[in-house]
């Protein structure tokens, strides 16, 4: 319980910042080398790979490196503990409406 | 009981469930809105003034990476039809819960949403729930890679 709301706040810090979800939703249409991203978008090449360290750290993009270049790559299973945790809620309401169902059938008119 | 998931595609970031209730809306309507009733079927409940814009709190079991609180308050109230409000839970939970009643021919249709899984920063509040229903569809492309 304790490490999945660990890996959400990771995950939500990671996104929060609006340049590092940019980077991150342009690497969903594939893999990207840092200096492809400095060139997509209009911030520096030591700040791209500021971001990238901060969603490899959350776990939500993992790399690989080809002589001095290095590619960076989605790591779907990084969104695991987020949808997870949307689906504990989802658990929840099921199992809260059954209970509002029992209660109903208790209840006067 | 038949819930029927009805969650968008393209909106992951929030839940939809559907239920069809043996019982009329102003039944229904008492058990969301009666804290002596909200007690038994959701959550132990702290105060209720069924207001749009008053706060209320439930108070849960204190779980691990949880203390128990769900912060919320009124947003939409129509009587007997539509009881929306906010669900908040510490610093990074910040959903909207929405109760919808249709009556039907047996009973209610209960539609259940909760939207605005997102992240909150306080520094930049509106940008990232706006940027967090953006990655809605992003996170179905990438579901669909995992699995």
């Amino acid at each position: 319980m304790q490490s999945a709301a660990e890996s959400e706040n990771k995950i939500f810090q990671a996104l929060a910042d609006p340049s590092r979800r940019a980077i991150f939703e342009s690497l969903t249409q594939g893999e990207a080398a840092v200096k492809d991203l400095t060139a997509r978008f209009d911030i520096s090449q030591p700040a791209v790979s500021q971001h990238l360290a901060a969603l490899k750290d959350a776990g939500l993009v993992d790399s690989r490196r080809e002589g001095r270049c290095v590619y960076y790559r989605v790591e779907p299973r990084g969104m695991k503990p987020l949808i997870d945790w949307i689906s504990r809620y989802r658990a929840f309401w099921t199992e809260r409406v059954g209970r509002l169902e029992q209660l109903l059938d208790k209840m006067d008119q | 009981m038949n819930p029927t998931d009805k969650t968008a595609p393209s909106q992951t970031a929030s839940l939809s469930l559907e239920f069809d209730l043996r019982h009329p809306p102003e039944k229904v309507w008492r058990a969301l809105t009666i804290p002596e009733l909200l007690n038994e079927w959701l959550l132990p409940i702290v105060e209720l003034h069924l207001e749009p814009g008053a706060s209320f709190t439930f108070k849960a079991q204190p779980q691990p990476g949880w203390d128990g609180t769900v912060n919320c308050r009124f947003l939409e109230i129509e009587k007997h039809k539509k009881l929306s409000y906010a669900w908040v839970v510490g610093d990074f939970l910040d959903t909207v819960v929405t109760f919808t009643l249709t009556p039907t021919a047996s009973g209610t249709r209960l539609f259940l949403e909760q939207s605005g899984f997102r992240p909150e920063q306080k520094q930049n509040f509106g940008g990232a729930r706006y940027g967090w229903k953006m990655m809605g569809g992003k996170l179905v492309d990438l579901l669909a890679r995992v699995s």
